[in-house]
């Protein structure tokens, strides 16, 4: 069982921090696909026309961000931590 | 002088003599470098690099740029440039709010002091005068007393920059504070002013006198495109963006997930309770309002107040990312309502919560590993924290050593491996060892340990300009130098650091050029920031600063992050390396010839 948590804006979209998947994904294009199925609003919010991750979004699995793995390719598997991010920054102060 | 923009008025208060003195800003000395930040280094420099910075010969200088105050979009900000009682750098620190308009408002670029006033002092200014006032009726009282001493007696479009008692009583790290919470909180500012008996500056002006940009065919165009950057950007769109509606706490979830959060005194680098302390649990929680500074509207600032526990009643502002780190991550406290109370502690006594914040963890350490007699300081033991936060700020009991800073007390107490410091500077909310920018920018920073001369995270976490893999440790340098001469340059505007997240050099260029009058192009934006940097540089190398000063403390070296961060620690001598070959530095020296190049010597 894959969860995938939510972060900032996200969880207005999805009305909770989490979202347990009920498909068994292999990769995080599927959990996106999911997601997007389930909550047609965090589609715009993530994905672009093409389907690709919007600039500034994080996924992170097991806390890298896919852009430094296989991007939507990344292998999902049991076990996994999942977070997803809108684009967020601050910090300085 | 030929360059727009500048109110073209500085303000000379020697303290001791009692007098005030005016005149013109150098024109050559703004073309170099610009103001604010950068002009106010050159005003330190001219005062003499090697001046003790305890003594009354230090000046501590407040900066305004050529866009303070104006009609830019983030304009609000202003610096305090002097040499650190914590680190014998030179440092600057700046803070929003109104003040820094007002003061342009009120007619000045920059208030200069030096010496040391008899007793207290307050420096009044409105109307292109500065007059110094007795301050003995406000001596003792913290900054949320002193503020609203000085609006019932002087009325409105008031503002304020104080010290509380911590600056009054020589905290190493005490800071000046504006519109009861808006903080120059680096450096030790409060303490130099409080060594000068120093109490306050006092602005009143209203906008009447905002200056208006000459060629409004030019500017009108160039704003709205600045403007438009910030208001259709994804991070700072008011009431739409993260940074607007969550502040900047909005960033502890996703430091921890990539473990970048140093949890007790960074023994490990991912917080079990970033949750409960994160910005999205505090908007949830505990929040009543979302204050803003002089023309911004992206209001990141975050007011809360507290429903419940032994703080309840409690109402303040500013709940941000640092302290929420600083005491709360770093001393493994994970009650967003106990941070409220011992941040609001830290205004009213004005002092730099990150700097206390590691000199808690510091102790909490040492209490741990047994080095200190007593009860010490236990980890997340939030009473004693409240406590000792008094204590320090009036130098009594366990207090006094901490008011020295972590460095300085975990020397004291025979273990400076504790200290989590870069020159005596405490480090801040990104652990170097998951976001290897920060390294670098901690190593080499001019101030200390610090993550804003050059704020890496944009590219490590977001990807600005571009995404890079924060556990990756080559290119940091280069990238490093990039945001360090980009943010000196906005420093010297002085347009909020934010600005960064959604503007660029293009669009700080074409403010300068409308409002300054002088030909700007984005490369030029670098090289005036490059000029500033070393400028800095220079300063400290005349005080003996080199490369073995540009260090981390051995924790990040030796012993692998946590997490996502694991088996992970710094690079230091590689990304070192590639720094200075990208600066043109020896061993973290200037060379005469980079000096002659960038016009710091002639």
């Amino acid at each position: 069982m894959i969860e995938a948590k939510l972060y900032a804006t996200l969880r207005a979209i999805a009305g909770s921090k989490t979202v347990t998947l009920e498909r068994q994904p292999d990769t995080v294009g599927a959990v996106l696909e999911e997601l997007s199925d389930r909550f047609p609003d965090l589609r715009a919010g993530l994905l672009d026309e093409d389907g690709a991750v919007r600039p500034f979004v994080a996924v992170m699995v097991d806390g890298r961000d896919i852009r430094h793995l296989d991007g939507l390719n990344t292998a999902i598997e049991d076990g996994v931590t999942l977070d997803i991010f809108p684009p967020v920054a601050g910090g300085c102060w | 002088m030929a360059l727009r923009g500048y109110a073209n008025r500085v303000a000379r208060i020697d303290l001791t003599a009692g007098t005030v003195t005016y005149e013109e800003i150098n024109e050559e000395d703004a073309r170099l470098y610009i103001g604010a930040r950068g002009l106010g280094v050159k005003y330190l420099l001219d005062n003499g690099a090697t001046v003790d910075p305890d003594s009354p010969e230090n000046m501590l200088a407040f900066m305004n740029g050529p866009l303070t105050g104006s009609e830019a979009t983030m304009s609000g900000r202003l610096a305090v440039v002097t040499k650190s009682p914590l680190t014998g750098t030179v440092s600057d620190s700046h803070m929003g709010g109104w003040s820094a308009a007002r003061l342009r408002w009120a007619g000045f670029d920059a208030l200069l002091f030096t010496g040391r006033a008899a007793s207290p002092v307050y420096a009044y200014v409105e109307d292109g005068t500065v007059e110094l006032r007795p301050a003995d009726d406000v001596w003792g009282k913290g900054v949320h007393d002193t503020v609203p001493h000085f609006q019932s007696r002087y009325g409105d479009d008031l503002s304020v920059m104080a010290i509380g008692q911590a600056g009054e009583n020589g905290v190493r790290f005490a800071s000046i504070i504006n519109e009861h919470d808006r903080a120059a909180g680096r450096g030790g500012m409060g303490a130099v002013a409080g060594g000068k008996n120093l109490k306050a500056v006092v602005v009143k002006a209203n906008d009447s006198t905002m200056p208006k940009v000459a060629d409004r065919d030019a500017w009108r165009p160039v704003h709205q495109r600045a403007l438009k950057t910030i208001l259709d950007s994804e991070v700072t769109a008011p009431k739409a963006g993260g940074l607007s509606l969550y502040g900047t706490n909005v960033l502890m979830n996703p430091v921890n997930a990539l473990g970048g959060i140093g949890t007790r005194n960074s023994q490990t680098t991912q917080f079990d309770g970033a949750e409960k302390i994160s910005g999205e649990t505090v908007r949830e929680e505990l929040l009543v309002g979302d204050p803003t500074c002089h023309a911004c509207p992206v209001a990141c600032k975050i007011e809360v107040e507290v429903k419940d526990g032994p703080y309840a009643g409690l109402h303040m502002e500013s709940l941000e990312y640092e302290p929420a780190w600083s005491l709360g991550a770093n001393c493994d406290v994970d009650d967003p309502r106990v941070l409220a109370k011992l941040i609001d502690q830290c205004n009213d006594y004005g002092m730099d919560a990150i700097e206390i914040g590691n000199a808690i963890s510091m102790y909490m350490e040492a209490t741990q590993n047994e080095y200190v007699t007593g009860a010490g300081l236990v980890w997340g033991d939030t009473s004693a924290m409240v406590e000792v936060v008094d204590q320090i700020a009036m130098r009594e009991g366990l207090g006094d050593l901490l008011a020295e800073g972590p460095a300085r007390a975990a020397e004291q107490i025979g273990h400076p491996e504790l200290a989590m410091t870069v020159k005596g500077q405490a480090v801040a909310a990104y652990d170097p060892r998951a976001i290897k920018g920060e390294a670098i920018g901690y190593a080499t920073s001019n101030r200390g340990a610090c993550h804003l001369r050059g704020y890496t995270p944009a590219s490590e976490l977001l990807g600005i300009p571009v995404k890079t893999d924060p556990l990756e440790w080559k290119g940091k340098g280069e990238l490093l130098k990039i945001f360090q001469d980009l943010h000196s340059f906005s420093d010297s505007l002085d347009l909020c650091k934010f600005s960064a997240f959604a503007e660029g050099a293009e669009e700080y260029a074409a403010q300068y050029q409308v409002i300054v009058g002088e030909p700007m192009t984005a490369d030029g934006v670098m090289l005036v920031g490059e000029r500033i940097y070393n400028l800095e540089r220079y300063f400290n190398n005349l005080n003996g600063f080199d490369g073995k000063d540009d260090t981390l403390p051995q924790r990040y070296l030796e012993e692998p992050g946590t997490g996502p961060a694991a088996g992970s620690v710094v690079e230091l001598d590689e990304m070192k390396a590639e720094y200075y070959a990208a600066r043109g530095w020896d061993d973290g020296v200037v060379p005469e010839a980079k000096l002659r190049e960038l016009q710091i010597i002639k």
